[in-house]
């Protein structure tokens, strides 16, 4: 239901499949998701626990985790812990969260855990399909509520000072996640900044990078406030 | 009122000269609560029969706020009807409807008559004095009869006091720890409450003790005091495992009803809401549209009542966005995406964004015929709501002229309430911008 991640925009099929683990404690939820996803993805593993999920990661390495932000099992902390316990393959296995949880502190904190995007699980077959190729590439993948969790808490005020500040974002990375937040497609967010669609991923990258390195302590405070957007 | 009038129940009353007994007592039967203060004082000399009575219903009796927890605590009955939307959703409109309108001064005390403030100001303010007064006068009037004469004994009279003292110290401190429940206290209360009941302890002890031991000598007072510390020694090694066990037990019901309170407000809530949503559901199976409607209906509605934070005041712009975005999806079916950043306070020109936003999703998830996506941005300076949706697109010179929708419910809106509006429309959707500075809002508040 969700009609951004760029639909059909420029994320090319890579040459050979995409291999992906599903992560996710509801049977119906992770046969559901496979009928859906496209040929070009093959679906190597799933899970419904942390633990198992930790395990089939470890053992099949795959290229991208779809992963519930909300899994039973471990000490509790869900997809979180997934990712702290895949650690060591972060650079080559990417993780997508899923969630039908809105509330703002589970999605900043499996972003700030190493995830490469987010997405709601109403989200249509071709647009999760579109997402995992997207972060199978290296790109994050940014849901307008995503964008609108972190325009609300970096604030709309543009940084002075240089692009590097970790604790604000550039004026231009502020466009950036307002189009997205008001459900542009990478693809009209270029067209609508004149900017190609790969500076727009560069610049969704930069923030994501923000969300995962800013110390800026009001980050997870604001979070804990705000139980949902 | 045909019925016989309702009587409030006995509590305590919060206007209290000691524990709030009589004003309690006064509001329960409808009497004034001098007379009943007076009956107090004189049945106490009839043999210290009102002290009885009174000290019996200062224990018995639970103070205002906690009988308005109580009843609060009541569990919902299991298949209440209209837990759910209509409610709050009136609720809401009502809050709405006057954003302005503050609330009207919340009364402190829940439980008694209306007391007028001086009364009840004099009774807080002088209740302990006074008391004290009258010992004090107690006192002197003892000491007067000791020197015309009068034989007193104040071997029996003093630990007397020292008892009844202490005792009082300690109920009084009961008294405050039920109160500490209900509101929260800080570390420091409670550490000098511990103390007053230390104190009113140490108190009774020492009097029972010179009151047995019959003379103030401390050899016999110190040999009496060691027997009894050994004996409460033992009584306590005997009783400790099975104090304690009873305190886990109780604890342990008290979270077992708790929860059970929690549970069937749940099973309310589902029953009235989700049940009858999947039912509707199995009805409908072959009407996709009407499925997904419903899901995406029962989805907002449920997670407003998980997520529903009771303390956040409504009345604010992005709840009435997600409200009015509720509506549209209820209506015409099609997925309506809300994202807010910032917040504003509702004020009439909002009200006026607000419509036109509506009227804006409306003709999105009309002609658009899928998700529509709304973007709210609110700040000090001022509010801006995108409306974008993936139809075929439109051109504002082909609406024939006298349909309204665009031009008057939403151009036309805007400026007058001194926003603006503006529409982008290409082959790939079509985007509403609404925008309203705060001088307008000022410029509407004004007027």
């Amino acid at each position: 239901m969700n009609t951004t991640q760029g639909t059909g925009a420029g994320s090319a099929r890579p040459a050979h499949p995409v291999r992906v683990v599903i992560v996710d404690d509801h049977a119906i939820f992770r046969s559901g998701l496979k009928a859906d996803l496209d040929p070009g993805i093959q679906v190597v593993g799933e899970a419904a626990t942390v633990e198992q999920a930790i395990a089939v990661i470890a053992q099949q390495r795959p290229d991208v985790v779809l992963l519930d932000v909300h899994l039973p099992g471990g000490l509790g902390g869900g997809g979180r812990e997934v990712i702290a316990g895949s650690a060591a393959l972060l650079s080559s296995t990417r993780f997508l969260a899923l969630s039908v949880s809105d509330a703002a502190e589970d999605v900043v904190a499996v972003i700030r855990a190493g995830a490469r995007g987010y997405v709601t699980k109403t989200i249509s077959g071709a647009e999760i399909t579109d997402a995992v190729f997207r972060v199978a590439g290296g790109d994050a993948v940014f849901s307008p509520r995503l964008a609108g969790f972190v325009l609300d808490a970096f604030g709309t005020a543009p940084a002075d000072i240089a692009d590097d500040e970790l604790d604000k974002l550039s004026a231009r990375e502020l466009e950036v996640m307002r189009l997205i937040a008001r459900g542009y497609s990478y693809k009209e967010v270029a067209k609508e900044l004149f900017i190609s669609i790969k500076t727009v991923e560069t610049h969704v990258s930069a923030v994501l990078r923000k969300l995962q390195l800013s110390s800026r302590h009001e980050l997870t405070k604001w979070a804990a406030e705000r139980r949902l957007l | 009122m045909t019925t016989l009038p309702a009587r409030p129940p006995l509590a305590r009353s919060s206007d209290r000269v000691i524990a709030g007994v009589c004003s309690g007592l006064a509001a329960h039967l409808g009497w004034p609560v001098k007379n009943v203060r007076l009956g107090m004082v004189l049945a106490s000399f009839a043999g210290g029969a009102g002290l009885v009575f009174y000290a019996w219903l200062w224990v018995m009796v639970p103070t205002a706020d906690e009988a308005a927890r109580r009843n609060a605590r009541r569990p919902a009955s299991p298949i209440a009807p209209a837990v759910s939307q209509p409610a709050q959703e009136a609720a809401a409109a009502a809050d709405a409807g006057s954003p302005a309108g503050a609330p009207g001064p919340v009364p402190e005390d829940q439980g008694g008559a209306p007391v007028p403030p001086w009364f009840r100001a004099r009774g807080m303010r002088y209740g302990k004095e006074i008391l004290l007064g009258c010992g004090l006068l107690l006192v002197a009037g003892i000491m007067i009869a000791q020197l015309l004469g009068v034989d007193v004994s104040l071997g029996t009279l003093i630990p007397a006091a020292a008892v009844l003292g202490g005792a009082s110290i300690a109920w009084m401190q009961l008294d405050e720890t039920r109160r500490a429940g209900l509101v929260d206290k800080t570390k420091a209360d409670q550490a000098g409450g511990w103390g007053r009941l230390a104190a009113g302890l140490a108190l009774v002890v020492a009097g029972v003790l010179v009151m047995v031991s019959g003379s103030g000598s401390w050899e016999q007072t110190w040999l009496a005091l060691l027997a009894s510390v050994a004996v409460l020694g033992g009584v306590v090694l005997v009783l400790l495992p099975w104090a304690l066990k009873f305190w886990r037990d109780l604890e342990a019901e008290r979270a077992g009803r708790i929860r059970e309170t929690e549970r069937a407000e749940i099973a309310a809530h589902l029953h009235d809401s989700v049940l009858q949503t999947l039912a509707l559901i199995q009805r409908r199976a072959g009407n996709e549209h009407d499925v997904v409607r419903l899901a995406r209906a029962q989805e907002r509605e449920l997670r407003g009542w998980l997520f529903q934070d009771s303390g956040r005041e409504s009345g604010q712009l992005s709840d009435r966005i997600k409200a009015v975005a509720g509506e549209v999806e209820d209506l015409l079916g099609n997925a309506v995406e809300v994202v807010t950043v910032g917040d504003a306070v509702m004020t009439e020109a909002h009200e006026a964004l607000v419509q036109a936003s509506r009227e804006a999703m409306l003709n999105a998830s009309r002609h658009g015929g899928g998700t529509v996506s709304v973007y709210l941005e609110a700040s000090d300076g001022q509010a801006e709501i995108f409306i974008k949706d993936r139809g075929p697109g439109f051109e504002l010179g082909d609406v024939p002229a006298d349909r309204l929708g665009i031009r008057e419910s939403i151009i036309g809106r805007m400026k007058r309430h001194g926003g603006s509006a503006a529409i982008l429309s290409t082959g790939d959707g079509t985007e509403v911008r609404l925008r309203l500075p705060a001088a307008a809002e000022h410029a509407e508040g004004k007027s």
